[in-house]
C-alpha cells in the first residue's frame, strides 16, 4: 500500500482514482491557476517599472519612500508563520488537537502581524511627507508605479487576509468538539494555501523591494 | 481523535525536525539577501543574480517540504507546475518584449545668424541676415559686391537649426517648443529606425535656444524625452 493510500485510510477518506483526496487535487489546481494570476501581476509591475523609469524628468528612486527594515521584518514573520502552519498540519495528522490549536493560533498571530505591517506600510507610503506614493502619482507627479505596486502587494495582502480568516475558522471549529481525524485533509488544504501565500511573498520581496536597492 | 497508525505519528514526528531546519535555512537565506543589499559593495547584476538564486532555493524549499510535494504523488506537482510554467512563460515573454531604451545623445537648437557677404558661394535654401531681415536663397549662386534681393526670398520668422541624434531604435520623434509665445511642433516617423541623426530648419517668431525645446522619442516600449 502506498503512503498516500495508507494516509487516506488513516483518516477515513474515500479512495479516489488518483489516490489523492479530491480536495487536495482541487487545491493544487487552484494554486496552479493562482500562480498565473500572480505571474501576470508581477510581470506587469516589472515591465512598467522598466518602461516608466522616470518621474518629473528624474529617475524614479523609490528607496526614498520604501522602509526596507519593516518589510524585512514582515518577511521573517511570514516565513515563521509558515513553520507554524507546517507544524499545525503535522500535529493534526498525529491527532494532537491541543498542539494543532496552538500552531494555528501562532500562524494567525503572525499572519495578523504581517497584515498590520502592510497596513502601516501603505499608510506611510501614501502620507510620506514629500514622497507621497499614491495609486496614480509619486511626489505629486503622475506615475504608474503606485498602481502596479499597490495592486500586486494589495492582492497578496488580500490573500493573506483570506488565509487568516480561514485559519480563524478552523481554530474556532477546533473548540466545538466536532474536529476529528477526518478534518486533517481540510487543515492540510488550508496549509497549502498558506504556504502558497508565503512563496508568492518569497518572489515579491526581492523582485519588488530588494531589486530597487541593486542599482 | 482516533484512527492514527503509529507509522503516521512516527513519520510526522520526523518531519518536525525537517520543518524546523528548513525554516531556519529560509530565515538565513532571507538574512543573506538583506545583508547583500545593505553592504552595497556588489555590482547590480551580481545582486540580481544572487537574489534570483536565493528566491528559487526558498521557493523550492517551501513547495517541496512545507507543501509536502516531497511525500505526495506526482500529480500534485504536475498540477502546480502547469500553472507555474505558464506564469513564468508570461513573465519572460513580457520582460523580453521590451526593446532597448532610446537615448537622445544630441539635441541642439541654434539660431542661424549668417550675415550676407559679398563674393561668397550660396546654395539654394541657405539663409542670410541682411538689414534686420532674414532671406533664403532661390538658387545656387555667388554673391556680387552689393546686396540685391533678386536672388533671395524674404522669410517671415527667425531661422533656427534644430539637430538631433538618437541611439537605439525609435519609431516616432516629436519636437516641440516649451514656450507658448514661441510655438513650434514637428513630428515624424524616421525612415531608418536604427540610425537617427538629422536636422531641420525651423522659422520661429522669436529667438530660441535648446532649453526652450523638448524632443520626445518613442520606441516600441518607451517614451523618453530630453530635459
Amino acid at each position: 500500500m502506498s503512503d498516500a493510500a495508507a494516509h487516506a485510510l488513516d483518516h477515513h477518506e474515500p479512495v479516489t482514482s488518483t489516490g489523492i483526496p479530491n480536495k487536495k487535487v482541487l487545491m493544487w489546481a487552484f494554486l496552479g491557476s493562482d500562480c498565473m494570476f500572480f505571474g501576470t501581476l508581477i510581470s506587469t509591475h516589472l515591465i512598467y517599472r522598466k518602461i516608466s523609469a522616470t518621474v518629473g524628468g528624474n529617475f524614479l528612486d523609490i528607496r526614498d519612500v520604501f522602509d526596507i527594515e519593516l518589510t524585512s521584518f514582515s518577511t521573517f514573520i511570514l516565513l515563521a508563520s509558515s513553520l507554524f502552519m507546517a507544524l499545525a498540519v503535522s500535529a493534526i495528522h498525529k491527532g494532537n488537537l491541543n498542539s494543532t490549536r496552538w500552531m494555528l493560533f501562532g500562524t494567525i498571530i503572525f499572519g495578523a502581524i504581517f497584515l498590520a505591517c502592510q497596513v502601516y506600510e501603505f499608510t506611510h507610503f501614501v502620507h510620506a511627507p514629500g514622497n507621497e506614493l499614491t495609486l496614480s502619482s509619486y511626489r505629486g507627479e503622475p506615475h504608474v508605479f503606485g498602481s502596479t505596486f499597490y495592486v500586486l502587494t494589495g492582492t497578496h495582502g488580500t490573500h493573506v487576509a483570506i488565509g487568516v480568516f480561514w485559519l480563524i475558522g478552523w481554530l474556532v471549529y477546533s473548540f466545538t468538539g466536532k474536529m476529528s481525524a477526518a478534518h486533517a485533509i481540510d487543515v492540510e488544504c488550508c496549509g497549502l494555501y498558506w504556504h502558497f501565500v508565503d512563496i508568492v511573498w518569497i518572489i515579491i520581496f526581492p523582485v519588488v523591494y530588494l531589486m530597487e536597492y541593486a542599482f | 481523535m482516533s484512527g492514527h497508525s503509529e507509522d503516521t505519528v512516527a513519520e510526522e514526528s520526523k518531519r518536525f525536525f525537517t520543518f524546523f531546519n528548513l525554516s531556519m535555512i529560509l530565515v538565513a537565506i532571507t538574512g543573506l539577501e538583506i545583508v547583500i543589499i545593505y553592504v552595497q559593495s556588489f555590482e547590480g547584476s551580481i545582486i540580481i543574480g544572487v537574489l534570483f538564486v536565493t528566491s528559487i532555493l526558498k521557493f523550492i524549499g517551501v513547495i517541496w517540504w512545507f507543501m509536502h510535494l516531497r511525500w505526495d504523488k506526482i500529480l500534485n506537482t504536475i498540477l502546480f507546475l502547469m500553472g507555474l510554467v505558464i506564469a513564468l512563460g508570461t513573465f519572460f515573454a513580457v520582460i523580453f518584449m521590451a526593446d532597448e531604451h532610446p537615448v537622445v545623445e544630441e539635441f541642439k537648437v541654434t539660431q542661424i545668424e549668417n550675415e550676407w557677404k559679398s563674393e561668397t558661394k550660396y546654395k539654394s535654401g541657405d539663409y542670410v541676415y541682411v538689414n534686420e531681415k532674414f532671406y533664403q536663397a532661390n538658387i545656387d549662386h555667388t554673391s556680387d559686391n552689393n546686396w540685391t534681393k533678386e536672388l533671395w526670398n524674404e522669410v517671415t520668422g527667425i531661422p533656427h537649426l534644430i539637430s538631433w541624434k538618437i541611439i537605439n531604435s525609435a519609431d516616432l520623434i516629436e519636437i516641440n517648443s516649451k514656450k507658448p509665445e514661441n510655438p513650434y511642433y514637428y513630428q515624424y516617423t524616421p525612415s531608418d529606425e536604427e540610425s537617427i541623426e538629422e536636422n531641420r530648419i525651423a522659422l520661429l517668431e522669436q529667438p530660441g535656444s535648446t532649453e526652450d525645446f523638448r524632443i520626445k522619442v518613442r520606441s516600441e516600449s518607451y517614451w523618453v524625452e530630453n530635459n
